[in-house]
């Protein structure tokens, strides 16, 4: 089971990033809906495996490898989801998730039978430049190192609430954390979509067990809001250097968005 | 590490670093693991090493930190793996030497980095003499905390 639960967490980063690396909207916004069913089955197979009694991690073996085309990326999903499907044994989830890959791999399949949907993939060629944006160099260099630590720290606040959220009988938790990681995937998708366009995406760190095997929840939830409130003077350091109106509303944006995260978070302390 | 153009601005070297770190993990039955732990922040960093006879066959690290502690983490890693011991202790002056001073901050990571590394060491040598320790825990005593307004590296 363990090894069901690498292979479909690495197929959802392999979508996700997928999503991001592609430039035509229309293809990315759909390849970021099915990586979102991938989290939802990933999601769905972690219950399977704890129900059984069985656990889960979150190892993964693989790294983002850097594709030059749409039609490299799209025909390297196509192999990762026909190596994934070897992974699964027969069930009622199973047969889910094959129809959905089924049909995930029909879409593919009709986006490779059409050569415009080809085009040059710029997501890490280190270019660091935005569209109709002119930043300078410190600028430039605040926003290269936000979107790293922000679009790592993201992914490890998805994984760390989802696994707290798959082992709390609290319903009040339960749906906290949901709240939670749904703003979680937003700020990914924002940040990594962001990434792209300038040339610097790679795939955010693996997580080591010590970062979400929790023992002491009220710890980590204070130590969780020092970080929103980090995250905070980040963005508002950026809002403010950046020399753009639009960046700076995005800033701004996200920064407004963290102080109800904080606000969240304070409803797992236990009540005094 | 593969050459690429960059822009003016960070150092090149830094950037690959961060997308692209390497030892990143955690090696599968370590001679010995070692961790440096910051209580007050939750912040780590963990090695797992192998040793052969002549000194470090395979060292791997992973973190929870700031990019600085991740690039800081991935320069000693490829410093040190197939070096000697003796030569590892040495290896963050080196890193020093090549980044330019290292910020206060900066130098926190380090000592993360490098605490992180000796704790492994001490493990290996607990194991060697019976103890049944998982992995040794070197605490900090200073926090890795990225002033207002400023992003590292």
């Amino acid at each position: 089971m363990h090894n069901l639960y690498q292979v479909k967490h690495e197929l959802w980063l392999d979508i996700l990033f997928a999503s991001f690396t592609i430039e035509n909207s229309v293809i990315k916004d759909r390849l970021y809906d099915f990586s979102m069913i991938a989290f939802r089955h990933l999601k769905w197979i972690g219950g399977d495996i704890l129900e059984s009694g069985d656990d889960y991690n979150y190892d993964r073996s693989k790294m983002l490898l850097r594709r030059q085309s749409n039609f490299e990326i799209l025909n390297y999903l196509l192999e990762e989801i026909k190596a994934a499907q070897a992974a699964y044994t027969p069930s009622t989830l199973t047969e889910r998730i094959i129809t959905d890959e089924a049909y995930l791999v029909q879409y593919i399949t009709a986006l490779l039978e059409n050569s415009n949907n080809d085009a040059e993939v710029t997501a890490f060629d280190m270019h660091r430049t935005l569209p109709n944006k002119t930043l300078d160099v410190v600028q430039t260099d605040s926003l290269t190192i936000f979107l790293f630590e922000e679009s790592y720290k993201e992914y490890e606040l998805i994984l760390v609430y989802a696994y707290m959220q798959a082992r709390t009988d609290n319903l009040l938790h339960f749906n906290v954390f949901q709240d939670l990681i749904d703003e979680s995937h937003f700020h990914l998708k924002s940040f990594g979509n962001m990434m792209a366009q300038m040339g610097i995406l790679a795939l955010p760190r693996e997580l080591h067990e010590l970062t979400y095997k929790i023992t002491d929840i009220e710890k980590f939830i204070i130590s969780g809001i020092k970080e929103e409130e980090n995250a905070k003077e980040q963005c508002k350091a950026l809002s403010d250097a950046v020399n753009d109106t639009e960046l700076s509303q995005f800033f701004d944006f996200i920064n407004y968005q963290e102080n109800y995260h904080i606000a969240l978070m304070e409803k797992l302390l236990p009540k005094k | 590490m593969e050459e690429m153009d960059l822009p003016e601005g960070m150092n090149p070297e830094v950037i690959k670093h961060i997308m692209y770190p390497q030892n990143y993990g955690k090696l599968e039955h370590p001679d010995g693991t070692g961790v440096a732990m910051d209580e007050k922040t939750n912040e780590f960093v963990i090695f797992t090493v192998k040793l052969a006879k002549d000194g470090i066959e395979d060292i791997n690290y992973a973190t929870n930190g700031c990019q600085d502690t991740v690039v800081i983490g991935s320069m000693f890693t490829e410093m040190v793996k197939g070096e000697s011991v003796e030569y590892a202790k040495g290896a963050i002056a080196k890193i020093e030497a090549k980044l330019g001073l290292l910020s206060p901050q900066q130098k926190i990571c380090a000592d993360m980095v490098f605490n992180a590394f000796v704790a492994s060491l001490i493990n290996v040598a607990n194991l060697a003499q019976g103890e049944t320790e998982e992995m040794h825990v070197i605490k900090s005593e200073e926090s890795c905390v990225i002033p207002e307004g400023k992003t590292n590296a």
